[in-house]
């Protein structure tokens, strides 16, 4: 596909363009947290472009933190069901982490063809879909912002993807300091970069140029397939003792994962209204796991830790070919204990190989 | 676009007090819900929430579905304020059946425990639906108490069809009580079927799985003829909302039913 110029002086009037047909949503600062968060725009201005990556990831405008599924009348016995209610519309400036972490919701949400289960020959009926998610992804055109300055936590270099990766993109923009490159990767982001004139040679070997140079600040590596086979093997190993022991189990490396997917299903009921709820979920607090009866599989926050690292690391990629992470780095500028995911790989290979 | 997560209605028809704490709601929902032995269903008690049950009666039963619940939790008690005349809702079928046709002209060996015995029961009721195919089925169940027997008024007249061999076992006896004291592995110190060849189909609390499961292997049958109903806190039933997570599995999707074979060397699998 033809990579074409975005002058940045243009960049406003094709927002306004783009704005004409859909809804546009990019990251805007947060004054009061020194944060940006993808939000809807109404004016060009409000979009923040300068930002290392937002609090929360683009998974919020798909999988939001909480969502009504649909709404009951007490007392009654039919339920509306509630659509994602989303008009079609372009997410702009979004990180290729990010973007990446997307393609693995896909496997979770929509492509239900994969199972590990030989028994897996018997059909369920219906659909398996989740249609608030699908509705969601369908309407959304992605356009990313490839990192030139990746931050001290990335590592999206180890996790399949890279700070210029077009993964799970529709339209990648690389700055280029008065102008961007328009990357098209499909035929959505091909048709919003139409109009724009084509880059030159030059455009295109610079951006190689920054790729590189943005690669060349990210060292941490780790062989990944070489990990998965050790850690199929040491779910009993003590180290998991050791690296769960700072760990709270607070859950806020699940919330800002943009590869977590937990969630729970509840009811809420009001004198006159009820619905149910989707919100987000997580694997580090104890109660995920607990049944009815008050048995509880995972007991303890070791087990909580052990099975986030294996969930990601052993058996997603196991089923779906993948690790379920892309290494965006939220995990450890967030986590309150200081721990490090990659220190912690590093810890597993060295301990386990 | 059809929503997997929205119930249709289903009106129950009756209830059947099983035990103090345990009972079968007989249920008809507005359209089929084409469940097949193995799978399970989503039942809705509207501002209380949802939970998983596998049903109890015959798949070949297609105007009602029976799930028998014991009350435990938050949805179970709500279902328990619930009579005849009521509805719930009710989404599925999900996950795995048996693989029946691979059951057929072999033995049969079904063990349950408490209120396990009631997934049993439809994979039971579907065998001896068409009892023909199959070579023999036996039932070995155990309860703490009598009292605490599951279908105690159905026990009598299983144990007259033919083919079928059922033992009981209960932890604590009674006076009444003149059949095995122990827990329901005391009944198989004498499998009387083969094998290398038969089937083994377990659902039970965790530890009452564990141990029956040593015992099978220690008897002989093969990992890949274990089927253990692995009941985890299921919530979605698609596979998505990860709570349900064995190993590589989600047994919403990948289960409920699993063979030894393919979780032996999952570590701690009943834990």
């Amino acid at each position: 596909m033809t990579a074409r110029l975005l002058p940045k002086k243009d960049l406003p009037g094709f927002i306004a363009a783009l704005a004409k047909k859909q809804e546009v949503w990019a990251p805007v600062r947060i004054q009061s947290q020194e944060a940006a968060r993808f939000s809807r725009i109404d004016r060009p201005e409000d979009i923040c472009l300068d930002y290392l990556n937002t609090k929360l990831p683009v998974k919020e405008l798909f999988f939001p933190q909480r969502e009504v599924m649909f709404t009951f009348n007490p007392g009654e016995r039919s339920s509306a069901q509630a659509s994602a209610q989303v008009r079609e519309r372009v997410v702009l400036g979004v990180r290729p982490c990010d973007a990446a972490a997307l393609e693995l919701f896909d496997k979770v949400f929509v492509d239900e063809s994969k199972t590990a289960s030989p028994l897996a020959e018997s059909k369920t009926a219906g659909p398996l879909a989740d249609p608030y998610y699908k509705e969601r992804r369908d309407k959304t055109t992605l356009i990313g912002l490839a990192c030139n300055a990746p931050g001290q936590a990335c590592f999206c270099t180890a996790t399949d993807g890279g700070p210029h990766s077009t993964r799970g993109l529709d339209l990648l923009l690389i700055d280029l300091g008065d102008r961007f490159l328009a990357r098209p990767v499909t035929a959505k982001g091909e048709a919003l970069a139409k109009g724009l004139a084509r880059a030159k040679d030059k455009d295109i070997s610079l951006a190689d140029e920054l790729a590189e140079e943005a690669r060349a600040t990210m060292d941490f590596a780790i062989e990944l397939k070489q990990l998965q086979k050790s850690l199929d093997k040491a779910f009993d190993h003590e180290v998991w003792h050791r690296l769960s022991l700072p760990c709270v189990n607070c859950g806020v490396c699940t919330y800002v994962c943009p590869a977590c997917h937990c969630f729970d299903v509840t009811d809420e009921e009001y004198k006159d209204s009820g619905a149910r709820i989707r919100t987000w979920d997580s694997c580090q607090f104890s109660l995920f796991t607990r049944h009815a009866s008050g048995h509880n599989p995972r007991p303890d926050g070791m087990s909580r830790m052990r099975n986030r690292t294996l969930h990601k690391f052993c058996y997603f990629p196991k089923t779906q070919d993948k690790v379920l992470c892309v290494g965006c780095g939220r995990c450890i500028t967030e986590c309150p204990a200081g721990i490090d995911l990659r220190e912690t790989l590093e810890t597993l290979r060295d301990t386990l190989s | 676009m059809a929503n997997p997560y929205q119930p249709i209605e289903a009106q129950i028809l009756k209830t059947i007090d099983e035990t103090p704490t345990i009972r079968t709601f007989v249920l008809k929902p507005e359209q089929d819900v084409p469940f097949l032995a193995g799978q399970f269903v989503e039942l809705t008690v509207p501002g209380h929430g949802e939970a998983p049950f596998t049903p109890s009666s015959s798949h070949f039963e297609r105007e009602t579905i029976e799930v028998t619940i014991m009350k435990v939790g938050r949805a179970t008690t709500a279902l328990f304020g619930l009579k005849a005349g009521d509805s719930v809702g009710i989404r599925g079928p999900y996950g795995q059946r048996y693989p029946l046709e691979s059951f057929e002209g072999k033995d049969i060996y079904l063990v349950g425990g408490g209120v396990g015995l009631a997934p049993l029961r439809s994979l039971f009721l579907s065998l001896v639906h068409e009892i023909d195919k199959y070579r023999r089925v036996f039932l070995r169940y155990g309860a703490r108490t009598p009292e605490e027997i599951v279908y105690k008024y159905l026990i009598p007249q299983w144990e007259k069809l033919k083919k079928v061999d059922i033992d009981l076992s209960v932890d604590v006896g009674d006076k009444s009580w003149v059949r095995k004291v122990g827990v329901v592995t005391c009944l198989m110190d004498d499998i009387p079927c083969d094998e290398t060849s038969s089937i083994a189909v377990v659902c039970g609390p965790p530890v009452m799985m564990k141990f029956v499961t040593f015992k099978l292997v220690d008897a002989g049958f093969k990992p890949e003829n274990i089927y253990l109903s692995m009941e985890t806190n299921m919530s979605c039933g698609l596979g998505q909302c990860g709570h349900c997570r064995l190993g590589p599995y989600f047994t919403c999707k990948d289960g409920p039913v699993l063979t030894w074979e393919q979780i032996k060397d999952i570590p701690e699998p009943f834990v």
